[in-house]
């Protein structure tokens, strides 16, 4: 568990974070969505115990990260700038994580380094920006991290190693409860490996939402009425309406049941009620004071 | 094994659900059949094992499948799913709208209830 409590950092006066609360469960797997510069990567430097808060605490199961060595060699962290040692090749590099973290798995770098087929005699810093990806990705992950935090882990890497990616998030979630923090710009991207996601906006978290619960409560109705006296939706928890002629678009946030019984009531010659896709959610329930719509292109 | 389709509207988590319910109902999966493990399946389909599992929670609280502790989960006999009166009101309507469908493309009653039968009858044939 990662709790993160009111954290406030500034930089030479303009707010980069502003009391960010967030707490990821173990085994969990969180998504930090944002626009560029809304503040996700400070929020991993500081999870991560690279930077200083300002104030506020961040706590991996209790105890403060910044500058403890014992908390810091359980996070496995792939930042956005990647570093690697200048003359390192990728066996050397497997040789500094091994001295860095107590659970390093050999026989899982061997397997990884053979399914992505990068050559380990080479050096990293000649290697292409993707292939520095899948070293990093390849390392983190050998060192069996309890809690691995992402910063934009696919970026630049193509459709079949981002599903080796995945897979490997995933195993380790599920085989030995391994708690992920991954930040992205697109939501869509997000919408099938996160449980919990948080949307961050110029250093607020303006929304945190679990996924399933989220898309379950939350409907898109048409219906069309014929007697008028009827088209009343006071009973129901209407979030917007549209009329186009005796069609009413309805957004309604209530148990599915409950709005089919009321609405049946009705006697409608026309009902229709669908799902919301997760963008449209955000859209609704942020009200269209945010941008939402820049996270989904 | 069934795909999942980002793009629909459909939680994951529904998605998972339905998949599992109709490949039980239909007799892709027949009763006593180990469904794939939570880890297993979160795999194949690069979806979060939490989702999976509480997918899995909710097939057995409906009973559709039980799980041994230690050996996995299985599919249930029929018999032992619970009926739902809002679900089979649900099928009941979408059954209504199927039959309006097919009269509005002359089809004959006669048609459609000898269509009702053959699924009636194979759907015995099966138990």
């Amino acid at each position: 568990m990662i709790q993160i409590k009111d954290i406030t950092k500034k930089f030479d006066g303009s707010v980069a974070l502003d009391n960010v609360t967030l707490s990821i469960r173990k085994g969990s797997i969180y998504g930090l969505v944002g626009t560029n510069g809304s503040g996700k990567t400070t929020l991993l430097k500081h999870v991560t115990g690279v930077w200083k808060q300002d104030s506020g605490q961040i706590l991996l199961e209790d105890e403060p990260i910044f500058d403890n060595e014992k908390a810091k060699s359980r996070i496995g962290y792939i930042p956005d700038d990647l570093f690697f040692f200048g003359s390192y090749t990728l066996a050397d590099s497997a040789r500094y994580y091994k001295g860095l973290y107590p659970f390093w798995n050999g026989a899982r770098y061997a397997e990884m380094v053979k399914l992505f087929g990068l050559p380990e005699k080479q050096k990293i810093a000649r290697f292409s920006k993707g292939m520095q990806k899948q070293a990093m990705f390849i390392l983190v992950m050998s060192a069996m991290p309890e809690y691995l935090v992402l910063d934009e882990p696919i970026d630049g890497l193509d459709p079949i190693v981002r599903k080796h990616v995945w897979k490997y998030v995933v195993d380790d979630v599920a085989a030995r409860e391994m708690t992920v923090l991954v930040s992205s710009h697109n939501l869509r991207e997000m919408e099938g490996i996160c449980d919990t996601i948080g949307i961050l906006d110029h250093g607020k978290v303006i929304i945190e939402r679990d996924l399933d619960e989220l898309k379950s409560d939350i409907h898109k109705v048409q219906i069309a009425i014929t007697d008028p006296a009827m088209r009343d939706y006071s009973e129901l928890n209407v979030l917007h309406r549209e009329t186009r002629g005796t069609v009413d678009l309805l957004i309604i946030r209530q148990p599915r049941e409950e709005v089919e019984t009321i609405l049946n009531a009705k006697n409608p010659v026309l009902f229709d009620l669908l799902p919301l896709s997760l963008e449209e959610i955000f859209i609704y329930e942020l009200g269209g004071e945010h941008d939402v719509e820049s996270l989904l292109f | 094994m069934f795909q999942l389709d980002l793009k629909n509207r459909k939680s994951i988590y529904e998605q998972v659900i339905d998949s599992f319910k109709e490949e039980i109902v239909s007799g892709v999966l027949a009763p006593g059949e180990k469904l794939p493990s939570v880890r297993d399946l979160s795999k194949q389909l690069t979806i979060n094992p939490n989702t999976v599992q509480k997918a899995y929670r909710e097939l057995e609280r409906e009973g559709y499948c039980y799980t041994v502790s230690g050996l996995g989960t299985f599919v249930s006999k029929p018999e032992n799913v619970a009926a739902d009166p809002e679900q089979i009101a649900l099928l009941n309507a979408e059954l209504v709208r199927i039959i309006r469908e097919l009269r509005y493309q002359n089809v004959s009653p006669d048609e459609i209830r000898a269509s009702v039968d053959s699924a009636l009858t194979n759907r015995g044939e099966r138990k």
